[in-house]
């Protein structure tokens, strides 16, 4: 199955037709999951996050306005506020343990730094890029080559190289202002 | 004047010395062209940012369970609907696929040119391939770290590969896994193709195809459960337009339990 634009899922969800909820899911479950994982730990807790936030997508799916941001977006503020909820939850529980047992001191829950949230936005994009780019701009992040050498590795035109290089950070670029937090 | 070349100022984010002095003293001046250096360095920055290695995961299948029946049976039943990390190839990834069920004919796939030489890699020789003198390492770019080391291997069942090893290099670089596969075996007619197998011996994962120096580099599509896809294949392909694994397996090694945690 070749997979919608994020454009169309937006559209899917915006008409509250009845499998667009799946569709967004499909898009988006990884990216709030590993949002989740990563803030708090706990795959359990991660999964009843994911949940949550699918769930008040739905319910809350008029308050999507397509004109005012992406729906990545929307979801990434969602998946923000249900965890901060979720940290709450935590330091309250905590709080009880901690009275029950005669001590005080309660450290304050902490949210992941925005960069966690954008890095792991990135590596949504990432996997996105056509696999040949991928490989480039993944090359190109994260070994010592320079392009030149790259394009020699692979076999690949100088100017390919070059386009994926440029394509690529613009389309990673554009996704994290779209969605990412520290923008 | 002509604003710098977008290629350049992509090149330039990564931390190379690319275009002429005219493009360097250009990009300082202009407003433009340095705002957008400035957000495609960001990019990078952020992309190398050492410390730790965010992923994605992909939810366990139960997730949707709860959604659904939060919503009221409103959405798409439960069965069938699990969140995927999608790739660029139009599909979603991994495609995991019954040993027994065609794949449809085989197409000339993109990876294949990819998979071209990266001998250099495999051999760990990241820095200075090739007489590149006059190339000036700018790029302080965490390297991308070794996971593991697989000596591959002939199975008893295949008495004509028993003088056939091989070698699986899997790296790392932030979410991205990468595998390199070099085989030591004679040309023989057909093609070698490299796969993930999973614990069932039935599920498999194509990685994709040997090049004629029988040596391949490919990614490892993310969200790849390697604690089941635990099984690196090589096997002889003929050229009959099945995309299905030949049954014929030349080597094969197990990812070690190290490579496996994270």
């Amino acid at each position: 199955m070749s997979h919608s634009s994020d454009e169309d899922v937006a559209a899917a969800l915006g008409g509250g037709q009845p499998d667009a909820l799946a569709l967004v899911y499909q898009r988006f479950g990884a990216l709030v999951y590993s949002i989740a994982l990563r803030s708090l730990g706990a795959r359990s807790d991660a999964e009843d996050v994911t949940q949550q936030v699918f769930v008040s997508a739905w319910r809350s799916r008029d308050s999507f306005d397509r004109r005012r941001g992406t729906l990545g977006g929307w979801l990434v503020t969602i998946t923000r506020n249900k965890v901060a909820d979720a940290l709450r939850e935590r330091q309250r529980e905590g709080r009880v343990l901690l009275q029950a047992a005669g001590g005080t001191a309660v450290t304050a829950p902490e949210a992941p730094p925005d960069q966690v949230i954008d890095r792991i936005v990135l590596a949504d994009e990432l996997a996105q890029l056509p696999e040949s780019q991928r490989l480039v701009v993944v090359l190109a992040f994260y070994s010592d080559l320079t392009h030149e050498q790259i394009a020699r590795m692979l076999g690949l035109p100088l100017g390919t190289v070059k386009s994926h290089i440029r394509r690529g950070l613009q389309r990673l670029r554009s996704r994290l202002e779209a969605d990412g937090v520290t923008h | 004047m002509s604003h710098t070349d977008p290629e350049i100022l992509a090149l330039r984010a990564l931390g190379e010395t690319a275009g002429t002095a005219r493009d360097a003293q250009h990009a300082e001046g202009c407003a433009q062209c340095r705002s957008e250096l400035a957000r495609l360095t960001e990019v990078v920055q952020l992309a190398r940012r050492e410390g730790s290695d965010e992923r994605l995961e992909t939810p366990p299948a139960r997730a949707w369970d709860g959604i659904a029946a939060a919503v009221g049976g409103n959405p798409a039943s439960a069965a069938a609907v699990a969140a995927t990390i999608p790739t660029g190839n139009g599909a979603s990834a991994p495609a995991p696929r019954q040993g027994r069920k065609h794949r449809g004919p085989r197409r000339s796939r993109p990876r294949g040119r990819l998979t071209t030489a990266l001998a250099g890699l495999a051999a760990g020789l990241i820095i200075g391939i090739g007489g590149t003198a006059g190339v000036v390492q700018l790029t302080k770019a965490p390297a991308i770290r070794v996971v593991a080391q697989i000596e591959l291997r002939p199975l008893p069942q295949f008495a004509q590969f028993q003088d056939t090893t091989g070698t699986a290099l899997m790296r790392a670089a932030a979410a991205q896994q990468l595998m390199t596969v070099t085989l030591h075996a004679p040309r023989r007619p057909g093609f070698y193709e490299v796969w993930l197998l999973a614990r069932d011996g039935v599920s498999m994962i194509s990685l994709g195809d040997l090049n004629a120096a029988q040596t391949g580099t490919f990614i490892i599509p993310p969200g790849t459960d390697l604690r089941n896809y635990s099984r690196i294949d090589v096997s002889l392909q003929p050229f009959n337009g099945s995309t299905q694994h030949s049954k014929t397996s030349v080597v094969r090694g197990l990812l070690p339990t190290a490579a496996l945690a994270g």
